[in-house]
């Protein structure tokens, strides 16, 4: 076998972002604010030699306001809302000359107040971070933007369904629990990379991102040109998980480039990537009711979601939290309330799951403790109460294609759980994908074969790869003979954006539309086009939260060293509805990797503060997990249905995992709210455990004794 | 200053600064699978065989590559066993850190042809892969320890 026909991933040849080069480019460093929350009064550049070119505030006086979902940020901060925002910029001739020039740039600040718990700043007199108020971002929003004034709330989300006071008056056991999740980096193995350049007035950026065309849209916006005056050219990205989305380092770099009158390259280092975009931190408090036989009356979720410095998308996140927080269940009497709210933190956005995951341990956690107190199995709980094909979820959707329960009881026989259930824990998920979408595709034939234009995005998942396949399927040829491009907007077909596991669903279905209209037309070109409709109601939660669901499972067993709090993994479980599976080795991949990376959120995975400063920002103090942290079994499955359509996989057993660990403690009467599953949490559950059964002792041994 | 070392089989001389990183030095090369990523050889996207062992190519000062046999995935021919192995078991997503695993695959099995699990999950001990492709990279390091030992 010669080195042609071999994976470039496999000998290295491939390239990503961070090989791009233009001819005659400049490196770019970046200063960045030292503090949480400061006025930058001046910026001193004098000590800066010759041959480089420092961007400062006065260069971007003529940019606006910008943002995916509010419009919010600036080109260049004139206040620093995060340590590390960037409120100066340099490009030399060497990234070593750039960060060189960085370092004698001084920049003088007015230090303001800063919070950095998103409950503590909804409280009254908490310092106000964007005092002008939120402005919905418009038409590139999804969503309505429901910012409360005057506060640090850039979106409220609220559901209602039913009359949850009513609810509650039915029920005849109640529980309350609040949760915490802490902040999480999305840690892709390539940072973030990107090449801006200008000529005649025109913008192009080559960068690893899954967002083109919501950058194109962010950047127009940003320097108030039209959207055809900018070109974004997607590179293949090292990894992303949510990293590379909307607008990161791109909006600066292009005010850069435009004033270097050159192209200007910028590679974060790994330090920076974690001031660069987090996953949210959230508080989240579940009550929820049942009648004796365990049939569900009434829920209530209230969440605080942590969006840091600005809102980036965490209006939708909090939104798909909120809704997924409910849960696969029929419940007729549900109240939903889910604050997206600034911090001083580093922006927090989409991260492989999109705040199902936090929701989801809050609500899934809940159901153990509920299961214990009507004293009654959590999987016969789940399984009295889960949504079928028909009923009617509280955003009002009628539910299709349900598997809830297949998933489910996959999870509970993988690891024996009616046989045994001590040491062992369960979690169910719904998840929706971004709803409404929109997505194109064009189909060309070439010499041998054909080429698909597509803005779809490869960051690994494969979604080139599941193209290749569905394509060679309907045009009857070798997957081989079908070149994918890159995503260009000056050449691709608009696609809403490559997230919330939905390309190969919203992708293969307008592949099928375009391979109709090749058939129907010359044999030559083909154009298909798919459009969901939908979105929900922000003031009530009703509408289409989804088009399809994202249904998943996981199981865990586990064991404890009681002595040391050490809490080890024997076996993990993760189960996937895919309804029809395009790409099995892809789909496998993506399915272990989820697994995998809900086990380190479960576990150890955490971005820790100091009063706004990230204290472990490298790979050796924020710990990846690695192939020695594989669990004794790490299995899973995916599940399809024969004649169904593709749903999307590349998240779905990711937000299960740390509830079934800690239901799995649960189990053990360990009971720890917060994650991740440290040992000194679980060290602390034991003592509570321990403390509070010897004086459940001594108040029965009490009641005995006045009984005799 | 000048740093003469075997690079993929052919004598060269790396042009580079007495306190240049070898990963750096073998980028400016070409060598694009060498991968700055964690900077504190934590992630071993950066690894180089020398003279067989793999390093972190961020950690190694390049001048202490002197007289040394250097080793990229670059370096390694199509019909490599442990490379292909990787490719039959879909051993990977993204990518960025495969050559790294292979390199380190290529040092285990040379040391041990027939690793198990334990000796396997220790050797990559200095290989991270965020997309999480574990699972099927022991696979491929049993599939290529398996082609290995077939007598030819």
């Amino acid at each position: 076998m010669s080195a042609v026909g071999i994976d470039p991933r496999v000998t290295g040849a491939q390239r990503y972002s961070i090989d791009a080069e233009r001819p005659g480019m400049l490196h770019a460093a970046f200063v960045r604010s030292p503090h949480p929350h400061a006025r930058v009064l001046s910026v001193d550049a004098s000590a800066v030699g010759s041959g480089c070119v420092v961007l400062t505030p006065d260069d971007v006086a003529d940019t606006h306001p910008y943002g995916c979902q509010v419009h919010d940020e600036r080109v260049l901060s004139d206040v620093a809302r995060h340590a590390g925002d960037i409120v100066a910029a340099v490009a030399a001739p060497t990234p070593a000359a750039a960060r060189e020039a960085a370092r004698r740039i001084e920049a003088a600040y007015e230090e303001l107040p800063a919070v950095f718990d998103p409950v503590a700043a909804v409280a009254p007199g908490a310092p106000l971070l964007h005092a002008e108020g939120a402005r919905s971002a418009g038409e590139a929003v999804s969503i309505g933007v429901r910012p409360l004034p005057a506060t640090n709330v850039c979106h409220r989300f609220r559901l209602v369904h039913g009359d949850v006071a009513a609810g509650f008056a039915q029920a005849d056991v109640v529980v309350q629990q609040a949760f915490r999740t802490p902040s999480a980096a999305h840690a892709p193995m390539e940072p973030h990379a990107a090449i801006a350049e200008w000529e005649d007035g025109r913008l192009t950026i080559w960068t690893g991102t899954q967002t083109p065309f919501n950058l194109r849209a962010d950047l127009a916006a940003a320097f108030a040109i039209s959207e055809d005056r900018i070109r974004v050219i997607s590179e293949i990205m090292g990894g992303s998980f949510g990293a590379k989305t909307f607008v990161r380092q791109e909006a600066v770099l292009a005010a850069l480039a435009r004033k270097a009158r050159a192209p200007v390259k910028a590679v974060l280092d790994r330090t920076e990537e974690f001031v660069t975009l987090n996953r949210h931190p959230s508080v989240i408090r579940v009550r929820v009711g049942a009648r004796r036989d365990g049939t569900l009356v009434a829920k209530e979720l209230d969440c605080w979601v942590d969006t840091g410095a600005y809102a980036d998308c965490g209006p939708g996140v909090a939104t798909k939290l909120g809704y997924a927080g409910v849960g696969p269940y029929r419940i007729p009497h549900v109240r939903v309330d889910a604050l997206a709210i600034y911090t001083n933190l580093p922006p927090n956005g989409a991260y492989r799951g999109y705040g199902a995951m936090q929701s989801v341990w809050a609500s899934e956690r809940t159901m153990d403790v509920l299961a214990d107190r009507l004293d009654m199995s959590p999987l016969e709980l789940r399984r009295r109460n889960l949504l079928r094909d028909g009923d009617v979820f509280a955003t009002g959707e009628v539910m299709h294609d349900v598997q809830f329960e297949r998933c489910l009881q996959a999870a509970a026989d993988a690891v024996d759980y009616e046989r045994d259930p001590r040491g062992k824990g369960l979690c169910v998920l719904l998840k929706g994908m971004q709803t409404p979408s929109r997505a194109a595709i064009s189909v060309e034939r070439r010499g041998v074969g054909y080429a698909i234009r597509t803005a779809a995005c490869e960051m690994g998942q494969g979604v080139h790869r599941s193209l290749r396949l569905m394509g060679a399927q309907m045009l009857g040829c070798e997957p081989g003979q079908i070149e994918v491009e890159q995503p260009d907007t000056d050449t691709s077909p608009y696609d809403t954006r490559t997230t919330s596991s939905r390309t190969t669903h919203m992708m293969g279905r307008a592949l099928e539309a375009a391979v109709r209209d090749l058939r129907a037309g010359d044999g030559e070109r083909g154009y298909g086009e798919i459009h969901d409709e939908g979105g929900l109601d922000p003031d009530t939660g009703q509408g289409v939260a989804s088009t399809h669901w994202h249904q998943g499972a996981a199981a865990a067993q586990v064991s404890v060293d009681e002595e040391t709090g050490q809490l080890t993994i024997e076996h993990l479980h993760g189960v996937a509805y895919a309804g029809r599976v395009v790409n099995p080795e892809g789909a496998a991949l993506q399915n272990e990797g989820s697994l995998l990376m809900g086990l380190g959120t479960a576990l150890f995975e955490a971005i820790d503060f100091a009063e706004g400063q990230v204290t472990n920002a490298n790979l050796s103090d924020y710990n990846l997990p690695a192939m020695g942290d594989l669990p004794g079994r790490f299995t899973h499955e995916i599940i399809e249905r024969e004649g169904a359509e593709v749903h999307g996989l590349g998240e779905t057993v990711l937000p299960p995992v740390p509830a079934a660990i800690g239901n799995a403690l649960y189990s053990l009467g360990l009971d720890v709210p917060e994650l991740p599953l440290s040992a000194e949490r679980v060290l602390a559950a034991v003592d509570a455990r321990n403390a509070s059964g010897a004086a459940g002792d001594a108040a029965r041994d009490a009641e005995a004794e006045t009984a005799s | 200053m000048r740093v003469a070392v075997q690079l993929n089989g052919t004598a060269v001389e790396l042009e580079c600064a007495p306190d240049e990183m070898l990963v750096d030095v073998l980028r400016r090369q070409g060598l694009s699978s060498v991968r700055q990523t964690c900077g504190i050889g934590v992630c071993g996207a950066c690894t180089v065989l020398v003279d067989g062992e793999p390093v972190s190519g961020c950690l190694t000062l390049a001048p202490l590559a002197e007289g040394r046999e250097l080793t990229t995935a670059e370096g390694l021919p199509g019909s490599d066993p442990v490379a292909r192995a990787f490719v039959e078991a879909h051993a990977y997503q993204c990518g960025w850190c495969t050559p790294g695993f292979v390199l380190t695959a290529k040092a285990l099995l040379a040391e041990n042809p027939d690793p198990d699990e334990a000796e396997i999950r220790e050797a990559f001990g200095g290989n991270l892969c965020r997309c999480g492709s574990y699972v099927k990279i022991i696979d491929a390091v049993r599939r290529a320890a398996a082609e290995l030992a077939e007598p030819r």
